[in-house]
């Protein structure tokens, strides 16, 4: 059957197609659509759901062959050994021995609160780093015209795009010769360093599309130009700067490379604590999936507040979502 | 006299000798400093260091030896090995992770309700912590308890379990299916995105000229969300061949190099072998290689933004 492009009507095109105009193709096609679904969304929850359920399995389900899919036992040894182990390593053991009467003993040793406050800190630090610097330099970059202005952001936007571990030995040097080696100092810096271009670009895309007309207002109000930008732009900017905050959070809440050379062990943040227990000899994995989800959960609640700019920041405000 | 203003004056009274012209740049010195330090200087230091016999644990003995380390990576027994993994990570994970990620997104567009709470579920590969991620992996490909295997057996594919993270002919493979379990959300968002940018109208408009829907695809879906698709493209690209915690995690990179990439094989040499300069070679490989790509995000980056 030969196709006819001048036949503008679209009755022509009617049964052209089984597939698209038929109630039997219409079947096949939902039918398709249907496991397709279900095929995706199997690959992508599956293994989230292995780690939950493998964090509420006992040590003995664990090992168990074949692995159950559901735990025939609903336990909490793993989340018990975490903390137990947590507070034996900070010390606390001898303490919540008397006042709870419960002997803390725990034949791991992973020190998960001691990690995730030096993870806190670490990303804290390196969010204010980013945002304080990248916010300043990213209004100046978007409200003005100067030389070098599309080298500069240029040079920003490619030092995005380089890994970590290309840079690793020379950084290593760096912080040995800053003296910074195995301080949570050097890992702000650097986190901070790999954010800041990130933030301009997003701060960027926010500040060009501000309207001149509310600044040309603030400045017949006699507003000076940095109270225009602390009264007027930094409230009206508030949503993309936590944004911003929480884009520098999450990578350095889960960096790993820097964080593995750069630090000693029992300076670790989390991404190479959990790491040495995943690597170790005997990996008990209903602790580590229990460990997993305690760590996971500061990045869960970050991804609920910051999904809808997250596009956004990854195309530095290219898309309006 | 209010905070704000007490920091504008100590400010002007500061950069009164600066001329107006030059002030502009203040705001961003900050940022270029911080960067040019941890970033762009180690970058300039891998490229020298890579002209020198440096080992990292007495890195003052360095000896000058021009490309000697290059010439060493050309003759390099395992770098062919690792090359070819960085390779098939790059196009097998990359294609797949597009694939998938396009029909995630179409779909969550089009067929799914709650398109907001299903995209936030979906994106949680992509943002949990790398080592979480990886380590679920490393658990379900485990060899003696692994689910993977249980349901190879299940499924008749195969006998008994298979040790693939131990075995050097399959462990490539399961940290790229881990990689593209990452990787496909990021572009399943890009996409939604794009899907929803795009004027009902225009499609409604092709359905009155009678377009197929396979045309109205092909014409409209597909150049509306090109630059888009660009930049989702360059990122797979780009996260694919700088992966490092995936196959860190489930197999650091062994047995022997088969399923090292260049970046595992960077650590390695340095952290383990000691052998800084060449590492720096090998950076400078991966350079060369991102810079070709983040040339061409700029340029499409460029394209959609409309001049930087």
């Amino acid at each position: 059957m030969a196709t006819d492009n001048t036949d503008p009507t679209a009755e022509f095109r009617k049964n052209q197609s089984w597939l698209f105009d038929s109630k039997a193709g219409g079947y096949v096609r939902k039918t398709a659509v249907g496991l397709l679904t279900l095929v995706i969304a199997a690959f992508v929850l599956f293994p989230l759901y292995w780690m939950i359920v493998t964090a509420f399995k006992t040590t003995a389900e664990i090992q168990q062959i074949p692995p159950t899919l559901f735990p025939a036992e609903f336990s909490l040894e793993g989340f018990r050994l975490v903390i137990e182990s947590s507070l034996e390593s900070s010390g606390y053991d001898g303490f919540v021995e008397s006042a709870f009467g419960v002997e803390i003993s725990s034949a791991i040793n992973i020190d998960i609160i001691g990690m995730i406050l030096n993870s806190l800190k670490v990303a804290i630090g390196a969010g204010v780093i980013a945002v304080v610097l990248g916010t300043g330099a990213s209004y100046v970059l978007s409200r003005h015209e100067f030389r070098g202005k599309t080298a500069l952001m240029s040079l920003l936007l490619a030092s995005l795009m380089f890994p970590g571990t290309a840079i690793m030995v020379p950084e290593w040097e760096l912080i040995s010769t800053l003296g910074l080696f195995n301080t949570h100092l050097a890992l702000i810096l650097i986190y901070g360093a790999m954010t800041a271009p990130f933030v301009v670009w997003l701060m960027k895309g926010f500040f060009d599309d501000f309207p001149d007309s509310i600044i040309e207002a603030s400045r017949i109000d006699q507003c000076s130009s940095f109270e225009t930008f602390w009264y007027v732009i930094v409230p009206m900017a508030r949503n993309s700067l936590i944004a911003s905050f929480i884009f520098a959070f999450l990578l350095a809440w889960n960096e790993l490379v820097f964080a593995l050379t750069l630090l000693d062990g029992q300076n670790y943040t989390v991404p190479p604590a959990l790491l040495t227990f995943v690597q170790g000899f005997n990996t008990q994995w209903n602790v580590v999936a229990a460990a997993s989800i305690i760590v996971s959960i500061p990045v869960l609640i970050g991804l609920a507040y910051i999904q809808k700019y997250f596009v956004q920041g990854l195309t530095g405000g290219a898309i309006k979502g | 006299m209010s905070y704000v203003d007490q920091a504008q004056s100590s400010y002007e009274s500061a950069t009164s000798r600066i001329p107006e012209s030059l002030r502009v740049y203040l705001p961003i010195l900050p940022v270029m400093a911080l960067v040019g330090l941890f970033i762009l200087y180690p970058i300039a230091q891998a490229i020298y260091s890579s002209l020198f016999n440096k080992s990292l644990l007495a890195p003052e003995d360095a000896e000058f030896v021009g490309m000697g380390n290059y010439a060493e990576i050309a003759s390099n027994p395992d770098i062919h090995q690792v090359l070819w993994n960085t390779f098939v990570w790059v196009t097998v994970g990359s294609v797949a992770a597009i694939i998938l990620g396009f029909l995630m997104g179409w779909l969550l567009h089009e067929k799914l309700p709650y398109t907001s709470v299903a995209s936030a579920i979906v994106l949680i590969p992509w943002v949990l912590p790398r080592v979480v991620g990886a380590s679920i992996w490393r658990f379900m490909f485990n060899g003696s308890q692994g689910v993977v295997n249980q349901l190879l057996v299940t499924t008749g594919l195969t006998d008994e379990y298979i040790v693939m993270l131990g075995s050097s002919e399959l462990s490539l493979w399961p940290p790229i299916i881990g990689m593209i379990w990452r990787l496909a959300p990021l572009f399943a968002l890009l996409t939604l995105t794009s899907l929803q940018g795009i004027d009902e109208h225009l499609f409604e408009a092709a359905r009155m000229d009678g377009a197929t829907p396979w045309e109205r695809f092909r014409h409209i879906t597909i150049p509306m969300m090109r630059y888009n698709l660009a930049i989702g493209f360059l990122l797979m690209l780009i996260y694919n061949i700088r992966n490092f915690s995936m196959v860190w995690v489930m197999t650091r990179g062994g047995p022997g190099v088969s399923s090292s990439t260049l970046p595992v094989m960077i650590y390695r040499s340095a952290f383990i072998d000691f052998q800084v300069g060449f590492a720096s070679a090998l950076s400078v490989l991966l350079f060369a290689v991102l810079l070709v790509f983040s040339y061409y995000y700029i340029k499409f980056y460029d394209k959609m933004r409309g001049g930087l």
